[in-house]
């Protein structure tokens, strides 16, 4: 007869067939935190392709195909690169674990069957809101949407005392110092820098050829976005790879909190590139096309602008948000470039995008927890797996209405489209 | 809290605005000198190239490559948790 620890009281020993019933509807939370966390890691791969690579593909730098097919290595290879353990991921705005990344004792109870609900239910806010802003193509932030979801399920299960809204105050931490300041400030820094650059390089080529600028550029465009693309990998693929260790840790399989397994390092690092690779063309659209006109030295100024802002907010040891770096900085080339138009209704609708993220996220993470924990046992986590699976598909579904793929991705932009609907209704006649 | 983010957001200012808008504005200086070099259809003003204008668009190139190679730097020593410092000027690895 096989011996297991038992996780939440590892030092007595216990046969299986001591609890089997428990330990085996922990065991089907734990396979479907893993598939949603890969299927989140999916989604911000695909909701973040537009981020590098709209301005390359708008400005014909890059051909949509090879576009994505380059942000997709970049993003595999800097997934890789991640050797630094992200454990303590949801430490931003969660109390679910200490500051070494081991989760709270009280949530192992049962072999972690809260915590994996917790985790479970805050990736499908965050999934739920990804498909829903790329069915709208509006780009925003997957970091934030996770982190939302999170903060929901945490509230529901542990109440608003489990949420970590501000830290201690000694440093910048919470939901507060985390994710609300970021995201106010962030666009606004990219934007200016991107303003600068953009007034800057238009200034010293005055004089040059249109055509012979243009030509030139497009390499420094298509370096620049490169640089993005394998940041984005760094940082974000990281994010997966934590969730899913802490799963693993509180089930109880995993005890090391130093390391991730070899093959979450794979699963995620493939799962975004593959996302990458998907390209959400609804949002690079929405980027290259709907909020500027744009033009290769703008595109360099915007590519330059977010990784310098990216590298070095990362470097001073807060991250912001990629999204809305890439998002204000697009902006920002629009702002320094004289004439060219920028589309303040279509910033204005990210914006609004961007404040309800985290709440949007947070209520359908506490309403799965509490559908799914009231329910209770088998049912409670596979009917909130169900509704997932039925509302993604029926947004794959309703997208394949007005589909934007790597065809149509640059067609002209009717100045009174909104993204997502943005396709002339000719061509989606034709599409479908 | 809010005097740490503004400490912060003014750093992440500094910086990004000499990198993320001096790149581009290096890189421009390239593209203008090269097209000096080349001369004719590459200026509006159509006049001759002078070659020597070419020598110093790469030398600007070099320059803008080797930016970039400090920013790949940061990029893959943080996820080994290195950092790159700049406090003797010419960038090192430290240890996080």
């Amino acid at each position: 007869m096989a011996v297991t620890v038992c996780s939440p009281c590892a030092d007595h020993l216990f046969t299986p067939k001591a609890h089997p019933s428990r330990v085996n509807l922990e065991l089907l939370l734990l396979i479907l935190v893993i598939g949603t966390a890969i299927a989140f890691d999916f989604t911000n791969g695909f909701h973040d392709t537009g981020n590098a690579m709209a301005t390359s593909i708008a400005t014909g730098a890059l051909k949509p195909k090879v576009a994505v097919g380059l942000s997709a290595i970049l993003n595999l290879v800097g997934a890789f690169l991640s050797v630094e353990v992200a454990l303590t991921v949801t430490n931003a705005v969660v109390k679910l674990q200490n500051s070494s990344g081991a989760p709270n004792p009280e949530l192992l109870v049962n072999n972690g069957h809260e915590l994996l609900m917790i985790v479970f239910c805050g990736l499908i806010g965050g999934i739920l809101w990804n498909l829903v802003t790329w069915l709208l193509g509006l780009p925003s932030s997957s970091s934030h949407a996770l982190f939302g979801g999170l903060i929901g399920a945490t509230a529901a299960a542990l109440g608003l005392g489990g949420v970590n809204w501000m830290g201690d105050g000694t440093k910048l931490d919470g939901v507060l110092g985390k994710v609300i300041l970021p995201a106010f400030a962030s666009p606004v820094v990219a934007a200016l820098v991107a303003t600068i650059g953009t007034w800057l390089v238009f200034k010293i080529t005055n004089g040059v050829a249109e055509r012979y600028a243009e030509t030139g550029f497009r390499w420094g465009q298509i370096g620049t976005a490169s640089l993005v693309s394998l940041a984005h990998g760094t940082n974000d693929a990281q994010k997966t790879m934590g969730v899913i260790t802490l799963a693993l840790i509180a089930y109880g399989v995993q005890t090391d909190t130093t390391s991730v397994p070899l093959w979450v390092k794979f699963a995620c690092a493939f799962a975004i590139a593959a996302g990458t690779y998907t390209g959400g063309w609804r949002i690079i659209r929405t980027l290259g096309k709907g909020l500027v006109e744009i033009s290769s030295p703008q595109g360099m100024a915007a590519e330059a602008s977010s990784a310098a802002v990216i590298l070095t907010s990362s470097h001073l040891g807060f991250a912001l948000s990629t999204t809305h770096v890439a998002t204000g900085s697009i902006l920002g080339s629009g702002l320094g470039k004289k004439g060219a138009a920028v589309r303040w209704g279509v910033a204005m609708r990210m914006v609004l995008a961007w404040f309800i993220t985290l709440p949007a996220a947070g209520i359908v993470g506490a309403l799965c927890f509490w559908l799914g924990n009231g329910i209770g046992g088998y049912a409670g986590p596979l009917l909130v797996f169900a509704i997932l699976l039925g509302l993604a598909g029926w947004m794959i579904m309703h997208s394949r209405k007005t589909a934007v793929d790597a065809n149509n991705v640059n067609d002209e932009w009717h100045p009174d489209a909104t993204p997502g609907a943005s396709v002339a209704p000719e061509t989606a006649a034709i599409k479908a | 809290m809010f005097q740490l983010f503004g400490n912060a957001i003014g750093q992440v200012v500094a910086v990004s605005v000499l990198v993320g808008a001096g790149l581009p504005a290096l890189f421009a200086f390239g593209i203008r000198a090269l097209a000096a070099g080349e001369g004719g259809s590459a200026e509006v003003s159509g006049v001759a190239g002078k070659p020597a204008m070419k020598v110093l668009a790469w030398v600007v190139f070099a320059l803008v490559l080797a930016v970039i190679a400090v920013g790949l730097a940061i990029i893959v020593s943080s996820g080994f948790g290195y950092k790159v410092s700049f406090d003797h000027i010419f960038p090192t690895f430290i240890k996080k």
